[in-house]
């Protein structure tokens, strides 16, 4: 069986995760072993095959250039991976939409931002169907290694729909509230292995949040750590600005 | 068998190294902020002194978190190879609750089907248990389940009397890690009442119990408790982190993954822990969920450890080391929701115990 075509593409990001796939070390070897990677402009000039058997997509939808070319995209991929934060939950990218639109371009383009059109930024979920999620800012190698070979066997894979702190308990970390620090390892999805926390800094709530939160729970544990509610939302906001999207579809269902 | 040894405190480094060098030894050490975890040491002076229960219990190394317990090859047919990881090590400094805790386990996994990965591990570790002279803190209810004072589960026990332990020794395998080194002498008559007037002291500080109720009278508690409204508090109170049963010395559900290498053809199957907090746990093929709330779910936990091994194994799973109520950030606390109930079904006797609730 010949070896599935895959391409990466990159929006509005850092291309960092991207950078993650050359960080694989030994296993970048396995890895392109089971695929053929066609096209990446991060590490080569060729493009791919009209048809891909597989997209994965960093990066956020912010400019309707970048909507044209997701949908095109969409159209020639089999599959189409989410890959890193901007790409799954919207990311830091997000935080654009807290501004108006026309501020924004004039803040960042000056006296020709005429020239230059700005959408909400989205995720790419919002935008077009989405196969597989890998979260993460940057995204974990482990848990990119597991989606491909989901991917690969044609079966789903769940993210774990359970809080980070799931992880960081098995991994024994004293917890950050205990240090007095607010930590988003509560609210946001596992899988990540609690690696930030692991190496003595906070979650930031790069994965998103669990999809199903106790909101009464979890406001009594922030008030019980005297955390005030506005630095929570802005901590929140920092990755998941563009979930407000998703609830503001989910409404109109 | 001689029963009992002393062994000087100035000589415990030379004990530690000694053990250290004839296999892999872990002990509590400490995390900062009071919290302890269980890891390897290779010297006396990395072992924390005055420890409470540590994050995860001794349970990690009876059954690990991640634990590769087939392999398969689908290349030609469908091979697969049952595999156990084992390795040979000492736990030392296991507190009662845990070692009742590693009794629970025992008890569950010799059951048939008996589970061999478990059993095969089981016997390549060697227990050094640690009495505590008073309680750790207000979340320990160990008196109510009486593992206040050892009950067995243990190679060697460790009992601090100021200058010197006091051992106990319980098995073959801890008469050769006596054997093994020369810092152990023989425990006179001195040591002997010292330690039983340790005992008489610990049965003033453990005059109570913790929740006013008598022992006998807990199961009799839960045949009432099912429908109790406290079950709906702690549906407000509850997200499902699921800490609770992953620090629990008791708990044993877990998942089981089959995971293919890159090539599809060779993999493991790992068996992974898992939490009946959780509502993936909950849900079952289909999409159904039969405990969708969270109440529901905690409910469950409660009656898993003093109703169902109740009724299959007469011994509460609960071991009274605290580590639910210290961990969890909501402050579910297991002695408020047994005084909770107690009240609520008039079985409250002062007599029995106090509520002292941290």
């Amino acid at each position: 069986m010949a070896k599935p075509k895959v391409g990466f593409f990159d929006f509005a990001c850092c291309e960092g995760c991207q950078l993650q796939v050359a960080n694989l070390g030994e296993m970048l070897l396995d890895v392109l072993g089971a695929i053929d990677v066609v096209e990446f402009r991060e590490v080569m000039s060729e493009k791919g095959p009209e048809k891909l058997d597989v997209a994965i997509i960093e990066g956020s939808i912010t400019d309707k250039h970048a909507i044209e070319r997701i949908k095109k995209i969409r159209e020639r991929a089999g599959v189409l991976i989410a890959y890193g934060a901007c790409a799954c939950i919207g990311g830091v990218n997000g935080m654009k939409n807290n501004f108006k639109l026309e501020d924004i371009r004039k803040e960042v383009y000056g006296d020709r931002f005429k020239y230059f059109d700005s959408v909400e930024t989205k995720a790419v979920h919002q935008v077009v169907k989405v196969d597989y999620f890998i979260n993460g800012c940057p995204v974990y190698i482990p848990e990119f290694v597991a989606v491909l070979k989901c991917a690969l066997q044609g079966i789903p894979y769940e993210v774990p729909d359970r809080a980070v702190c799931v992880e960081c308990k098995l991994n024994e970390n004293v917890c950050m509230y205990q240090k007095g620090v607010t930590c988003m390892g509560p609210i946001t999805k596992a899988g990540c292995n609690s690696w930030c926390i692991n190496n003595n800094n906070i979650c930031y709530g790069c994965r998103g949040m669990v999809s199903n939160p106790n909101e009464k729970g979890a406001k009594d544990i922030i008030e019980k750590y005297k955390v005030p509610m506005d630095l929570i939302v802005n901590k929140m906001n920092m990755y998941n600005k563009c979930r407000e999207i998703d609830k503001r579809e989910q409404k109109k269902r | 068998m001689e029963q009992y040894f002393v062994l000087k405190k100035k000589s415990f480094n030379d004990f530690v190294s000694t053990m250290a060098k004839k296999q892999k030894v872990v002990a509590p050490i400490e995390k900062g902020n009071n919290q302890y975890a269980f890891e390897e040491v290779k010297s006396g002076d990395e072992i924390a002194t005055g420890y409470i229960p540590t994050i995860l219990p001794p349970k990690k190394y009876f059954m690990p978190q991640n634990e590769t317990i087939a392999k398969f090859d689908i290349s030609s047919g469908q091979n697969m190879e049952p595999v156990v990881e084992y390795e040979k090590m000492t736990i030392f400094g296991v507190r009662t609750c845990d070692l009742a805790g590693i009794q629970c386990l025992n008890m569950v996994f010799s059951d048939r089907p008996r589970d061999l990965n478990y059993l095969i591990r089981k016997n390549e570790i060697t227990i050094v248990g640690f009495e505590c002279n008073d309680y750790c803190d207000e979340y320990a209810s160990c008196r109510l389940v009486h593992n206040h004072t050892p009950n067995g589960g243990y190679d060697l026990f460790f009992t601090d009397l100021g200058d010197k332990f006091i051992v106990h020794v319980n098995t073959l395998a801890g008469e050769e890690i006596i054997g093994q080194s020369n810092v152990f002498e023989k425990a006179s008559d001195q040591d002997i009442k010292m330690l039983n007037i340790l005992r008489t002291k610990k049965r003033e500080i453990f005059a109570k119990n913790e929740v006013p109720i008598e022992h006998e009278n807990i199961p009799g508690l839960f045949d009432k408790s099912y429908n109790s409204k406290v079950w709906e508090e702690l549906e407000k109170k509850c997200v499902a982190c699921g800490n609770c049963t992953n620090v629990c010395p008791s708990c044993y559900c877990f998942d089981v993954v089959d995971e293919p290498n890159l090539d599809l053809k060779t993999g493991r199957r790992s068996r992974k822990w898992d939490s009946c907090q959780h509502e993936t746990f909950a849900k079952v093929a289909g999409g159904e969920s039969f405990r969708e709330e969270r109440g529901a779910r905690q409910r469950h936990r409660y009656f898993r450890k003093f109703k169902y091994p109740m009724d299959k194994f007469s011994r509460f799973f609960c071991t009274g080391c605290g580590r639910c109520s210290r961990t969890c950030m909501a402050g579910i606390n297991l002695k408020e929701t047994l005084t909770v109930l107690v009240e609520e079904h008039g079985m409250k006797n002062p007599n029995a115990g106090e509520v002292r609730i941290g």
